[in-house]
């Protein structure tokens, strides 16, 4: 889950790494007296969740109390990507010297974290490594932790020298620090300034923290499902699924991600899915009663294609739960299922008696076909 | 012969008290496979199913000689038991958790390979060797036993992929699930080397999915190293972008993990690339039965 701006300049601060005086305010009144309080100029933030801040305006720089109360007013009214914009940050502006880019993700191929480093900052730094991957040094670090040993030698490799090399790489092993400790899968500064005073800043925090760490921080206290704008795909993280929302009328119900992306290619072939809903592994028949309200909570839906194999699942207890649903609801659309494996049997029966469409044959490209057809009414 | 699993492998279930342990374990010795030893601390000299428990994995290996081991313990207690695991000298490990931190993942994996030892997962469905054992959560009657091996990031997608083959007659020699998390202990490209190297195997099938750069590393190994012919479906054409599908690794980034990029990587290097899941069989036919 990424962390809004606010939230990754806190964490920084926490683990000494230098960060500009901000304030984060939900009114354009409240934006001028943080201003007045730290002093002009100031930047205005939008906090939200997607990148793409810069291009949508979300961020500028202002010289007056004025300029402060309008802009902030403008960016407290505008989405970004479709993210109304709730809170923005009102930060201390600095003369910057020089812009670096500081990082550390995961290579995922690798299995192990990459420090980065450039003096290449401000920018994208996909297009810096593309364009200029001599300005990027980047070292593939030990899982198992440790101090970063080689933040100095990678500085050196950036071409800083004396306080510059030593402060800069200072600040990347805090960085590193911060990524292991909060178990991130992205920490970035970009830009970390140095002042025409001599001193470092890191202007941005990008965090993204892995959501199955969640349980050990608690003093992170992030809420996953309060976090996510859409109120479907909100509801989908409350009752323990993933749903993503689509753009067509065909609701689908899948027992696995890799299925539930199959299923979502075969359907676009003819028909558009309304939907990708996984259910993971913890099938009951409460979890499919309340996956049935879920996906049909969505407007306008004409079928539902539940597509579940019993692997770690017991499918027969699912098919009880979408059948109580069916009957309680009345539901009169097409509900079409394939499930296959462990207890198959028994759950095309509880399926048939409920008035769901059950589809033997094995191929989810046969199913879709028979759903397709119950929709024109041929079969 | 087979990969990593046969009827002899003498397999040890990590976590077989719990709920789903217990039912997985059942599964997998009416399946046939040689569950020898259970594992959870505290349930020592407890059965599950006839299989005796033992409090840790040193004694279930030095009683019962097990060789491999199958993880049904919950996230918070993987890297402690994996890391018993492998120092207690077990050499290939299965691991069905899902939603463990990376970071731990990460660790593990450092740990296992500095060792030799073979993990795969995590959120693996398990390997399956048909008419012989399985390890993990897949369901037998999905699988029938001939010359294919199938890797697959996913679960379910593995099955399906695997019955429609069996009832082309296509069956299979091994069928590996590495998992789908953003990162895995073992990857694609190496599970290649194994099907390559193994005498029962004459094609391998690879099922894929967005995110990630497992499929374009993948291609990277089968042009230079691969005899054998190798067929892929990537699930998510229709994924869009910065949404996790369900995986944790299944997100697309800009570019990156795309299956446009995936299905030029393989193409390119001569691999056919299946449009649906079907298609795999006609793919594989087409390979085995040259006009």
């Amino acid at each position: 889950m990424r962390l809004y701006e606010f939230e990754g300049i806190d964490l920084f601060r926490r683990e000494g790494i230098p960060v500009p005086d901000y304030a984060l305010v939900t009114s354009p009144q409240e934006a001028r007296e943080k201003a007045q309080e730290i002093g002009l100029p100031v930047m205005i933030k939008a906090q939200v969740l997607t990148g793409g801040r810069w291009l949508a305006g979300g961020v500028q720089t202002t010289q007056s109390l004025e300029q402060v109360e309008r802009t902030a007013s403008r960016i407290l009214g505008s989405s970004i990507r479709g993210l109304p914009v709730k809170q923005v940050m009102v930060a201390q502006k600095m003369e910057t010297a020089r812009e670096y880019y500081l990082g550390v993700t995961i290579d995922g191929y690798q299995g192990t974290p990459v420090a980065i480093l450039s003096t290449a900052g401000g920018v994208s730094i996909e297009g810096v490594a593309r364009a200029h991957p001599e300005l990027v040094v980047s070292r593939h670090v030990p899982a198992i932790k440790g101090l970063l040993p080689d933040a100095q030698q990678m500085a050196r490799e950036a071409g800083l020298r004396g306080e510059e090399l030593v402060g800069v790489a200072t600040i990347l092993r805090n960085l590193y620090g911060v990524f292991c400790k909060y178990d991130a899968l992205v920490a970035e500064i970009n830009p970390l300034v140095r002042t025409i005073q001599g001193t470092y800043l890191a202007l941005d925090a990008k965090v993204e923290i892995d959501d199955s760490s969640l349980y050990r921080h608690p003093e992170l206290q992030i809420d996953l499902a309060d976090r996510i704008a859409n109120p479907l795909e909100r509801k989908g993280r409350e009752i323990g699924v993933t749903y993503v929302e689509l753009d067509g009328d065909i609701a689908i119900i899948a027992s696995g991600a890799g299925l539930g992306m199959a299923t979502m290619d075969i359907v676009s072939r003819r028909l558009r899915p309304a939907n990708f809903l996984e259910t993971g592994g913890a099938i009951s028949a409460e979890l499919l009663y309340n996956v049935m309200d879920l996906v049909l909570q969505k407007e306008g839906i004409r079928a539902v294609f539940i597509n579940v194999y019993g692997g770690i699942n017991p499918i027969h207890e699912g098919a009880k739960g979408v059948v109580r649903y069916m009957q309680e609801h009345e539901v009169t659309i097409p509900v079409v299922a394939k499930a296959l494996g462990n207890h198959q049997e028994e759950t095309w029966k509880i399926f048939e008696k409920g008035g769901v469409h059950v589809v033997t044959e094995v191929s989810t490209e046969k199913g879709i076909e028979q759903l397709a057809q119950l929709l024109e009414g041929k079969a | 012969m087979s990969i990593l699993l046969n009827r002899e492998t003498k397999v040890l279930v990590q976590g077989i008290t719990g709920r789903v342990g217990r039912a997985q374990t059942k599964w997998m010795l009416d399946y046939g496979t040689n569950v020898v030893a259970g594992v959870t601390p505290g349930k020592g000299g407890e059965e599950v199913e006839g299989v005796p428990v033992f409090d840790t994995v040193k004694e279930a290996v030095a009683q019962r000689g097990a060789d491999a081991a199958v993880f049904f313990v919950p996230p918070p207690a993987v890297k402690e038991s994996a890391i018993k695991t492998i120092d207690a000298g077990i050499g290939i490990i299965v691991v069905v958790t899902e939603h463990i931190p990376v970071h731990d993942v990460m660790e593990i994996r450092e740990y296992a390979d500095e060792r030799g030892a073979w993990l795969i997962g995590p959120t693996s469905p398990g390997i399956i060797t048909p008419g012989e054992a399985k390890m993990g959560i897949l369901p037998g009657n999905m699988f029938t036993p001939g010359r294919i091996g199938v890797i697959s990031r996913s679960g379910t997608l593995s099955y399906e992929v695997s019955i429609n083959l069996a009832i082309a007659g296509l069956g299979q020699s091994t069928v590996v699930g590495i998992g789908a998390d953003p990162v895995v202990f073992t990857n694609v490209a190496d599970i290649l080397e194994l099907f390559e190297e193994d005498p029962m195997t004459d094609i391998v099938v690879i099922v894929g999915e967005v995110g990630g750069v497992q499929e374009e590393n993948a291609a990277l190994f089968i042009d230079r190293w691969m005899d054998k012919p190798v067929v892929v479906y990537i699930a998510g054409h229709n994924a869009p972008e910065g949404k996790r599908m369900g995986h944790a690794g299944a997100i697309i980034r800009g570019s990156q993990g795309t299956p446009q990029s995936k299905i030029a990587a393989l193409r390119e290097v001569g691999v056919d690339v299946a449009k649906y899941p079907a298609d795999v069989v006609g793919l594989v036919q087409r390979h085995l039965m040259p006009p």
